[in-house]
């Protein structure tokens, strides 16, 4: 039944997408756009069901059809592979095409950047960004450490990431250089193994998603340093932020959606206005930033893709620091 | 026993029409997904995540888990029918299961893989309940510099596995670290061995390469025999599985079990390493090692019930610590976090009644597949009636499908149609595949963490001798490698005349 449900959807987004490129042509040729959005939009998924940014993507267009935003269907698509190349990939192909859409994850910047995929942010058009999501810094509850300015005292630390380029790493090499610390991140292979490490004294510090951690630091057997945000986040209103400790770090991992290269300044406009409108809305934050302790923010589509640039930046240097790059 | 009290309670819980309706939805998709090549439990719980996270609450995970456990069940069935492993953690059950079925033994040994998963089951239930909340605290001991000393000692056991040639075995180990190493470098940055392919990118999917290497493999060496050639005479007694079985091969079932369990829990191993590990155990220790793998019920017994124990196993570090150590239980950590519940350490104190609902309808499931899988296991075993000619192209468009339904990928149909090929050049010059295949699952997770110990001990290797459980496991190491040797030598000096064996 599943399968049928694919097969589907698989020839409706094929329909879809070659409407799409006639819309497209149309909006080209002439003032055609009045009209847009008159077909669905294909969302696609660059990863497998289940996983952070499935859930991202799919909340985000529940709450569009809620609430009515537009006046056509979404359709989530997942095309996992390659770290994300796969998906991104068909997203870019659409060039000037309005009618496929993505959200941003961490490896939409470092799978180009590590060679893994024919197209990188340059190949996409930010629409725009409507929540970011923070890091917490921990140590374990007996952890000898017990505030920002106590590491300054280690001579060397230790600290678990997932994948040696991610957002972990970056504040990893963040932190080293503004308490003049050494810090040694070893990779793992997912954040419960990253946890494991941790509860098990294996590493000392570890950056994670306030929802990950949120649970072992009632339970009290985590203990939050910093966060990583500009502001402080309001499900941990005792933590301070890493600029209130003195520590200028800020990086957080933005919630966004971009569309393939080209597509016309109209759609990108309707686009600012739809987000905005899911940014502000009631079920947005119930069912995601609630959820997953998010900052709400937008950005509208200028902001988000300097946003964009400034990470690709952030990632690049870190992996010439790591001689991962030249 | 107060936990006895409360898991009583858990199972008249589940017994509850809505939990109950979650939990047979839940086996039987596992059932099905664990039957199909290629897809397992980690797509299972997936696909099945938007439709059960409807049910609500306590349902929910009844049914996510019961994927999971059920595919454990399902793997088996086109293992041993038709030597193409179902998933992953079946990989193993093809050695003796697959041979007996050429026997005509088809319906006895899928009823050992229902005991066996059955008996699992219910160890790892058991270890669930009892000593979740100890052993998941022990697992944490468990560092890089560990896992390292864990794959060392898991490797020297699996050495038995080899087959006659030594150098042989050694080669196709070779093989299969280096197609574990294919992808993304994990610890330093860099792709390796893509050539600049976007779906190497990831590396090669082990589920993949295991359905090509052993099932078509095996389809494609009987073009070379002819077609219409008989199987083995069926008796009507061959279809319905043997309740004798089970005794029989009593030992292999609790270390089959104790073995899933251990290596269960512990975080990034997960429940194909550890059948490698009872089956390699259940053949060391065995009174007849050289009959592993021509077909008898101990070399199904040790793996299947390897999987289902360790099934259960690595769901206690997600209910007792909020830890998921697996992919699969990644996935039921998104199910828990999508109907409102926080998984971690306070979980059990928080939400007793759902945790101990939950475990009880781990039960009700477990039993409720045993009667469902010997009731179909007649049905199942009259396949092999099937002519050939009809029966394998009907399987290469069903192993085509799941190959393509892991990642919605091609090239994981034209990566199983490769390892098809190198299969069946393996098997024409005498290499054995089945060291490949621990290359694969092993390889990746000794290097890993042996770059992980050393950047830790900023490349100090005295570091793996200074942690107690490593050191242990290191001289374990040892004596299992030097141990048959040491014994080979003394018996060779009492029977000279014993040389069929080399």
């Amino acid at each position: 039944m599943m399968n049928m449900t694919r097969s589907a959807l698989w020839s409706r987004s094929r329909a879809a997408l070659a409407g799409a490129m006639c819309a497209g042509a149309l909006l080209a040729a002439g003032p055609a756009s009045a009209a847009y959005p008159d077909r669905d939009i294909t969302m696609i998924i660059p990863f497998g069901v289940g996983g952070g940014s499935d859930v991202l993507a799919r909340t985000i267009g529940n709450v569009i059809s809620e609430l009515k935003l537009i006046p056509v269907k979404i359709l989530p698509e997942n095309r996992p592979g390659g770290s994300g190349a796969v998906g991104y990939s068909a997203v870019a192909k659409q060039k000037g095409s309005p009618y496929t859409i993505a959200t941003v994850s961490v490896s939409f910047f470092t799978t180009p950047l590590q060679g893994g995929s024919p197209v990188s942010y340059r190949d996409f058009t930010p629409l725009a960004a409507i929540a970011q999501s923070p890091y917490i810094l921990v140590v374990p509850a007996s952890s000898e450490y017990k505030t920002l300015d106590d590491l300054k005292k280690a001579k060397r630390l230790t600290t678990g990431t997932v994948g040696v380029v991610s957002d972990a790493a970056l504040l990893a090499r963040m932190t080293s250089k503004a308490l003049g610390v050494q810090i040694d991140a070893i990779p793992f292979d997912g954040e419960g193994e990253v946890m494991s490490a941790l509860l098990g004294g294996h590493v000392n510090i570890a950056y994670f998603n306030p929802s990950e951690v949120l649970p072992q630091i009632q339970a009290g057997t985590l203990r939050a340093l910093a966060v990583s945000s500009s502001q402080r986040v309001p499900a941990l209103k005792d933590v301070p932020t890493f600029t209130e400790l003195g520590a200028p770090i800020v990086h957080t991992q933005i919630r966004g959606l971009v569309m393939p290269k080209d597509v016309p300044a109209e759609a990108v406009t309707y686009w600012e206005g739809v987000l905005k409108k899911v940014a502000e809305s009631d079920a947005w934050k119930k069912q995601y930033v609630d959820r997953f302790h998010d900052v709400p923010q937008f950005l509208d589509s200028k902001a988000f893709g300097a946003a964009i640039v400034e990470t690709s930046n952030r990632y690049e240097t870190l992996m010439k620091e790591l001689g991962i790059i030249k | 026993m107060e936990i006895f009290g409360l898991l009583w309670d858990g199972i008249v819980q589940a017994a509850a029409p809505n939990i109950l309706a979650g939990t047979f939805l839940g086996i039987i998709i596992g059932l099905l997904i664990g039957a199909l090549p290629g897809l397992g439990p980690s797509a299972g719980v997936a696909i099945m995540l938007p439709v059960a996270v409807g049910f609500g609450g306590t349902a929910a995970i009844a049914c996510l888990a019961g994927v999971y456990y059920g595919s454990m069940f399902g793997g088996a069935i086109t293992s041993i029918l038709l030597g193409i492993p179902g998933d992953a953690p079946s990989v193993m059950t093809v050695l003796d299961g697959y041979p007996m079925a050429q026997k005509g033994e088809a319906g006895r040994a899928l009823g050992m893989s229902v005991f066996a998963s059955f008996i699992g089951g219910l160890i790892g239930l058991i270890g669930l309940v009892v000593l979740s909340v100890p052993i998941s605290r022990a697992a944490l001991a468990f560092g890089p510099t560990e896992m390292t000393a864990l794959m060392c000692f898991a490797l020297s056991l699996v050495s038995v596995l080899g087959g006659r040639n030594v150098i042989k075995a050694f080669v196709a180990l070779a093989i299969g670290f280096w197609l574990g190493m294919i992808g993304i470098d994990p610890i330093a940055g860099p792709a390796r061995f893509t050539f600049g392919q976007m779906d190497l990118f990831e590396g090669l999917d082990f589920s993949v390469v295991a359905v090509g290497l052993f099932g078509l493999a095996a389809m494609f060496t009987t073009l070379t025999v002819s077609i219409d050639k008989r199987l083995a005479s069926f008796s009507l007694r061959s279809l319905f599985p043997q309740i004798r079985d089970a005794i029989s091969s009593r030992w292999e079932l609790f270390s089959g079990s104790l073995v899933g369990f251990i290596v269960g829990v512990l975080p990034g191993v997960g429940a194909t390493a550890a059948t490698m590990l009872s089956y390699a155990v259940a053949k060391r220790f065995s009174r007849h090692p050289e009959r592993f793998g021509t077909g008898i019920v101990e070399g199904i017994a040790a793996p299947e019930a390897a999987n289902n124990s360790a099934s259960y196993a690595s769901m206690i570090p997600l209910f007792t610590l909020g830890i998921p150590g697996s992919a699969t239980t990644a996935v039921m950590m998104g199910g828990l976090l999508m109907i409102g519940l926080q998984p971690g350490p306070l979980l059990f104190v928080n939400n007793p009644d759902f945790v101990w609902t939950v475990f009880g309808s781990f039960w009700v499931g477990n039993i409720a597949l045993v009667f469902l899988t010997l009731l179909l296991t007649p049905a199942l075993a009259a396949i092999l009636f099937v002519p050939t000619a009809l029966l394998y192209p009907m399987v290469l468009a069903v192993v085509a499908f799941g190959v393509y339904a892991i990642e919605y990928s091609t090239a994981s149909i034209f990566i199983a149609v490769l390892a098809g090929v190198v299969g069946v050049v393996l098997t024409k010059l005498d290499y054995p595949a089945v060291p490949l295949i621990l290359g694969l699952v092993l390889g990746p997770m000794l290097e890993r963490n042996i770059r992980r110990t050393l950047i830790q001990s900023q490349g100090d290797v005295l570091i793996f001798v200074q942690h107690p459980i490593a050191l242990t496991l290191f001289l374990l190491t040892i004596a299992a490698l030097f141990i048959p040797v040491i014994l080979k030598l003394l018996n060779k000096n009492k029977i000279p005349a014993d040389e069929a064996d080399i």
